[in-house]
């Protein structure tokens, strides 16, 4: 009887294991593809904003591209995040 | 080699009678970049006013206008003919009166029958359409117009109907609806279009002429039929007047833009009644070269002398770097040129992007890939732009490969010889074993990439600034920048004390000496707190930015991420295609399995076309972004006037 205890505890250990690994994996996930989606949402505006900009001047390509880009910080941080969440 | 070229000031003032003779050689010279003049009330510019074009202007650009018109409709660029051999100045001029305008009415008059003709098919077309659906029923086209007390109806309609009213009616069946032809008394014709109305009616108008319809459609196809011939005819007319004339048009567009913009010149000097004023820029170096011509071609009679260059002028920008770099002046013109007091960052460029390309994109069979690909384009792609775009793609595919060789990888597959910078090889599919990527020791080597960087570029904003700001400022600015560097660092030292690891120091084993800091902590927090004074005292407002130094250098965790992924399709597309797909078949090989193994062989084949194409814009785009975002934020502004010397290049003829 004992011996089955211990048998099934240590299955359900390794249970427990192999789902926080899981679960640090959808973190990540979640991290990665939650803020890849607000960043693109950020930079669809200032994208098409900044295509509009360009077609009237091109000499504002270096500002606007630069304008652009801010956004992309959002999803650089969840990527951070996801590789500290896994290693 | 860090600065633009350097540039002079000339002025040049002669007597009108020198106009030509001045306009002329400094148009041959091709160094001169003038400067326009613009009536804006300046001192000591009283009473002058801007020039009148030379004599034979409108007549030149009137024929230059004429010679683009048929050049356009040839689709001739010049950019993109090879210049075969060169014609004399003067024999082109005689050949532009003599020739030019019978090969100009000739093209004129082909182009207006060919555009009479293709309206005569339009019209044909029309008619065609127009007489189709009564070509269901054989009845001679006079028959349905021409009445007085009767109305022919026509159209389709969406149901089977009959007319009660007195008509004669017929319905057939068209291609997709039902065909109605009535005709009707007059009395009757408000009732029979009611009816109708309600079985959905839609008119038609009644075609015009007489004869069957069928034949009417046949006599006009047969028409269409020779009028595209006649089109044919004239196209391969006007083919053999492209090739011919060819090399003829570009140079007569040569020969007539260098003359219009030669007797234009003077609207862009400042002129009295007897004299002009020229005020330009050259290369320092030329300067005086420029001035002895321009003395000899007048023969004395011109005054040339250097201006002093003003704190507010406009000085045009030439970039001065070494012919290896001089590819990567496109990447700069992009974003913007250097102005003429700003250092030109070009050369860190062309050393930098493909590093960090080949980072991205290290992979030996992509590299060769790419390397054959810009080899290829070489040939084909015209113009300098494009050929220094291709060159820049050729070094990057090169680092590409020296990466490719450090990574081990080749397609995704891994070399023999074990990578000899941090691996970047997966664990994909069911057999996969190894160590898998060093996903920390790759993160932190992008970091340490960063903060280079943008040290860098910091350090590169302290000489921009003391070379382009005075007195307070000059020196708020530079240690601003000092402050940057050294608040990056700062936290860089308290991190360093706090955890430890991979490629970075370890300070976290020195004795705590104030409430759990140790040195490093300590000397970490004293430049993050003597940065942010050094950057509060030139705008307090820059405060606010301070975490950018934090997301700035995260930034470049860009390049393992990006290349990672590029890594990940690749072993991915390789698994299917041979994992899942070629090698079970391989083992036991059977009809079935032969279009299994094809199939196969094209997922790999258009996968890893996919992946390429992917590569080049991941592994380009983001090293370019690294550069205008990261890099230049910290010392560039650009908006440099390009330097835009008066003359021409002359590829198709010659003086």
């Amino acid at each position: 009887m004992a011996a089955e205890a211990v048998v099934a505890a240590i299955s359900d250990v390794e249970v427990m294991k192999a789902s926080q690994i899981g679960m640090k994996a959808l973190s990540a996930a979640i991290a990665v593809g939650s803020t890849g989606i607000a960043a693109a949402l950020a930079e669809m505006a200032i994208g098409s904003a900044a295509v509009g900009a360009t077609a009237e001047n091109k000499d504002v390509f270096g500002l606007v591209l630069l304008l652009t880009v801010i956004p992309e910080t959002i999803v650089i941080f969840g990527l951070v995040v996801a590789l500290l969440l896994i290693f | 080699m860090l600065t633009p070229e350097k540039m002079s000031r000339l002025l040049i003032v002669a007597s009108k009678e020198q106009l030509v003779s001045v306009t002329q050689e400094l148009y041959r010279s091709r160094l001169f970049h003038i400067e326009d003049y613009v009536v804006d009330g300046r001192e000591g510019y009283d009473g002058f006013s801007i020039g009148t074009p030379l004599e034979g202007a409108s007549e030149a650009s009137g024929d230059l206008v004429k010679i683009r018109s048929i050049a356009n409709a040839f689709a001739i660029v010049s950019d993109d003919v090879e210049p075969v051999s060169r014609q004399r100045q003067a024999d082109m001029k005689k050949m532009i009166e003599q020739e030019f305008p019978a090969v100009e009415r000739e093209v004129t008059e082909l182009n207006g029958r060919k555009a009479k003709l293709e309206a005569l098919i339009k019209e044909y077309e029309q008619k065609i359409n127009e007489i189709t659906p009564f070509a269901l029923i054989p009845t001679d086209l006079s028959m349905y117009s021409g009445y007085e007390r009767f109305s022919v109806l026509a159209g389709y309609v969406a149901r089977n109907v009959a007319i009660k009213e007195p008509a004669e009616y017929r319905i057939v069946k068209g291609k997709t609806n039902l065909f109605l032809v009535a005709v009707v008394p007059n009395e009757h014709r408000g009732d029979v279009e009611r009816q109708l109305q309600e079985a959905g009616f839609t008119a038609v108008p009644i075609p015009a002429g007489s004869g069957m319809p069928q034949n009417r459609i046949e006599e006009y196809k047969a028409q269409i039929g020779q009028a595209r011939a006649e089109i044919e005819s004239i196209t391969l007319n006007l083919d053999a007047i492209r090739q011919k004339r060819t090399g003829f048009f570009v140079a007569c567009e040569e020969v007539l833009k260098a003359e219009v913009e030669q007797a234009e010149a003077p609207l862009r000097f400042a002129t009295t009644d007897q004299t002009f004023v020229a005020e330009g820029w050259v290369p320092a170096a030329s300067a005086a070269k420029i001035s002895e011509s321009v003395m000899k071609a007048t023969g004395g009679k011109a005054f040339v002398t250097e201006l002093p260059i003003g704190a507010h002028d406009v000085v045009p920008v030439e970039y001065d770097n070494p012919p290896f770099a001089k590819p990567s002046q496109v990447l700069l013109d992009v974003y913007s040129r250097p102005k003429y007091t700003e250092l030109d960052p070009t050369l860190m460029i062309s050393i930098i992007f493909p590093i960090f390309f080949g980072l991205i994109l290290g992979d030996v069979g992509y590299g060769l890939i790419l390397l054959a690909m810009a080899l290829a384009l070489r040939r084909v792609i015209k113009g300098e732009e494009g050929k220094y775009l291709i060159t820049v793609l050729r070094n990057a595919s090169i680092s590409s490969i020296i990466f490719g060789i450090l990574y081990s990888e080749f397609l995704g597959f891994p070399c023999p010889w074990s990578p000899v910078l941090f691996s970047r090889h997966l664990n994909i599919g069911a057999h996969a074993t190894g160590h898998g990527p060093k996903i920390p020791e790759l993160m932190i080597l992008a970091v340490w990439i960063g903060i280079l960087h943008i040290t860098l570029g910091r350090i590169l904003g302290i000489v921009n600034h003391s070379r382009q700001d005075h007195g307070d400022h000059r020196i708020k600015a530079m240690l601003a920048n000092l402050g940057w560097i050294l608040v990056m660092w700062g936290i860089l030292a308290v991190i360093w004390s706090i955890v430890k690891m991979p490629i970075m120091p370890d300070f976290t084993g020195m004795p705590a000496i104030v409430s759990g800091l140790n040195t490093t902590a300590i000397i970490g927090a004293a430049m993050i707190v003597v940065g942010v004074v050094f950057i509060a005292r030139d705008s307090a407002l820059e405060i606010v930015e301070l975490p950018t130094i934090i997301s700035n250098v995260l930034s470049y965790a860009r390049i393992v991420a990006v290349g990672l992924s590029s890594v990940a399709i690749a072993m991915v597309i390789n698994y299917i295609a041979l994992g899942m797909m070629i090698e079970p078949q391989l083992e036991n090989l059977t009809l079935f399995g032969v279009v299994f193994i094809l199939m196969g062989v094209a997922v790999f084949l258009i996968g890893h076309l996919l992946n390429t194409a992917l590569g080049v814009l991941g592994g380009g785009l983001h090293s370019i972004r690294l550069h205008y975002v990261e890099f230049f934020t910290k010392f560039y502004k650009g908006g440099g006037v390009k330097y835009n010397p008066f003359g021409l290049k002359r590829r198709f003829t010659e003086d």
